[in-house]
């Protein structure tokens, strides 16, 4: 009698698998069938990786160029010089952490190059001790050339500044002439101060002489970051409705997030229906690829391999074609993207992560919403297959 | 070993009900060659592929070492086509990416399938083809393949579906007799409508029109000689 559960095997060998029907096997032989699948999985993660790390590109660049913010809380009163000294009290009294430093500086408008067009950056004057300091705290290892002399037209910038301004020691950051960076007189850089963070500096006296309005701002440090963050959280709400602008990097953040929450919304329905696009396109090339391959199940089929063994050999070849793709596009992406990194964003200190997991996450459905397509179809090619259409010829 | 009960392969043409087979009762015993003779249409094929459970009948029951094959589920029955059947069709059918040895492996359910394979391409004179592929390979090469395929792992049951219908008769003649010197214990049913083919069979089922019309032995086929 033969049980209906399986018909008897030794055990040791059903568990070994013929090679030659091995995904490996199939792959390798028939190249020319399953290159032309991985390479337009491939594409579309790169094209995938490639758009939303570009576009991810812009608010990484306005977190990066404004990250100094990150240890300072900045406060200006609106065009009134004797509320600075109401402030500085509220803060010295009220605040809820303790505080490291105080700062009253003077600032004036220029620009910097982003992606998307210039953007405003603030050149702060501040005297030469808590130049120093603030240098510090942005963790400037060393400065290249020297800090402004008092009352002169001289300023320092960071590194990403230089670069991206295209800067040397003895050039001109501000000029009477430039409407975008305006002085009265010809700035020049005197120092170039070596950390990731951006900034402009200049003396306080030349500010106070030649820049309008002369109303002190200030600039409070706290201990440590999250520290900083109780304090600006702390400072939005006190001074909100007094005659006062709140510089806080969580604030900029958040408005950073709301500005870009659209343009993500519309990335969303782009990405959508490019792996829509793609799956329908890569569906029916399966569909396609395995109508071609009706014989070789029938006759697997007909000498004893189950439907689910099939099944299962071709999810599993389907399985490494997408493995395949997906990891060979991701790499050719960062590739591409390290390539336009080094040769126009890094030279011009624009913000591109060519490992950016929001993009690697983007192209994860692509693989996914094929193997499903795929399972159906062969599924659904599976469930009323006829080996025996195919060994008479009647399918073929 | 294997015994049709008043089995019937049906079919429908524009709702017309037409038999492929009608009431067939026999059996294929131990260590035979069953011979299968009759004109294109039949139904000889059908017959083979109910024995060989590729088909469950649409009346009576195909009965394998006393179960009935159509109660078992079509995994079950994929299962015992792989381990107790060997099958040899019309057409060579390889897979064209895999070398004569590894398609005559694929039909092996144990470990040492390639060893086999190989021992089987030898006997069968293929032993320096064996890592050739089937476009590499004659039609009556292929075919050698096929039977190779077939004896791997010493089937209970031989199922070969006018094997020498794509060759020439010389080719024909010798696949048939690789087939029977190669069964074994095994036994060997082969469908065919070439009386010439089935010289060395024990037994020989004349169809027609879905039926069994006769049957002779080899004594009686001797003794007409």
């Amino acid at each position: 009698m033969i049980a209906d559960k399986e018909p008897p095997t030794p055990p040791s060998s059903r568990r070994k698998r013929v090679k030659a029907l091995s995904a490996g096997t199939y792959l390798v032989r028939n190249a020319g069938r399953t290159l032309p699948l991985t390479g337009v999985i491939l594409l579309a993660v790169v094209l995938i990786t490639g758009i939303v790390a570009m576009m991810n590109s812009i608010p990484l660049s306005i977190r990066t160029t404004y990250s100094y913010s990150k240890y300072l809380l900045g406060i200006s009163p609106r065009g009134d010089e004797n509320l600075t000294p109401k402030m500085l009290k509220t803060l010295k009294k009220q605040s809820p952490v303790p505080l490291e430093r105080i700062v009253t500086f003077r600032a004036s408008a220029s620009q910097v190059k982003s992606v998307v067009g210039k953007w405003p950056f603030l050149v702060l004057g501040l005297n030469q001790p808590d130049t120093l300091y603030f240098l510090h705290k942005l963790g400037a290892t060393s400065v290249l050339g020297r800090l402004p002399d008092k009352g002169k037209p001289e300023a320092v910038v960071s590194e990403p500044v230089a670069r991206n301004l295209q800067l040397k020691l003895g050039s001109v950051l501000l000029s009477p002439s430039d409407q975008d960076n305006y002085s009265p007189q010809k700035v020049k850089v005197v120092g170039i101060a070596l950390t990731k963070e951006w900034l402009m500096v200049d003396d306080l006296d030349y500010q106070k002489v030649n820049h309008f309005p002369p109303v002190d701002n200030i600039m409070v440090f706290a201990r440590n970051l999250k520290d900083q963050n109780t304090l600006d959280h702390w400072a939005v709400k006190t001074f909100k409705g007094d005659r006062a602008i709140v510089f806080a990097y969580y604030v900029l953040e958040r408005q950073t997030d709301e500005n870009f929450k659209t343009l993500y919304a519309i990335l969303d329905v782009v990405i959508g229906v490019l792996v829509l696009v793609i799956t329908i396109m890569m569906g029916m090339l399966i569909n396609i690829y395995q109508s071609q391959r009706l014989v070789e199940f029938g006759l697997l089929q007909a000498i004893g391999y189950t439907k689910k063994q099939l099944l299962t050999r071709v999810l599993r070849e389907t399985t490494w074609v997408l493995l395949l793709g997906w990891t060979v596009g991701l790499a050719c992406a960062y590739g591409l993207l390290e390539i336009v990194n080094r040769k126009l964003m890094y030279p011009n200190a624009y913000a591109l992560d060519t490992l950016d997991p929001i993009a690697i996450r983007y192209t994860v459905p692509v693989p996914i919403s094929i193997l499903v397509v795929a399972a159906l179809t062969v599924w659904l090619r599976f469930r009323k297959f006829d080996p025996v259409g195919v060994v008479e010829r009647r399918l073929v | 070993m294997i015994e049709a009960c008043g089995a019937s392969l049906v079919y429908y043409d524009n709702g017309k009900k037409v038999y492929a087979c009608q009431d067939i009762s026999m059996e294929v015993r131990e260590n035979e060659f069953l011979g299968i003779l009759g004109p294109s249409g039949s139904g000889k094929s059908s017959l083979l592929y109910l024995l060989s459970g590729l088909k469950v009948p649409s009346e009576g029951e195909i009965r394998y070492m006393g179960t009935s094959l159509a109660r078992l589920s079509d995994e079950t029955r994929s299962k015992l086509r792989l381990k107790d059947f060997g099958f040899v069709f019309q057409q060579p059918y390889l897979l064209g990416y895999l070398t004569a040895k590894e398609n005559v492996a694929i039909a092996g359910v144990d470990g040492d399938s390639n060893a086999q394979a190989m021992d089987l391409l030898d006997r069968l004179g293929l032993g320096d083809k064996k890592h050739r592929l089937p476009h590499e390979l004659s039609g009556g090469e292929r075919q050698r393949v096929c039977v190779a395929r077939a004896l791997l792992g010493h089937p209970n049951i031989i199922f070969a579906d006018e094997p020498t219908a794509a060759l020439d008769h010389r080719n024909g003649r010798h696949v048939v007799q690789l087939l029977n010197a190669n069964r074994g214990h095994g036994s060997l049913v082969m469908v065919t409508h070439d009386p010439s083919m089935l010289e060395e069979a024990d037994r020989v089922l004349h169809l027609s029109d879905g039926s069994i019309e006769s049957e002779d032995d080899l004594a009686s086929r001797a003794f007409a000689q």
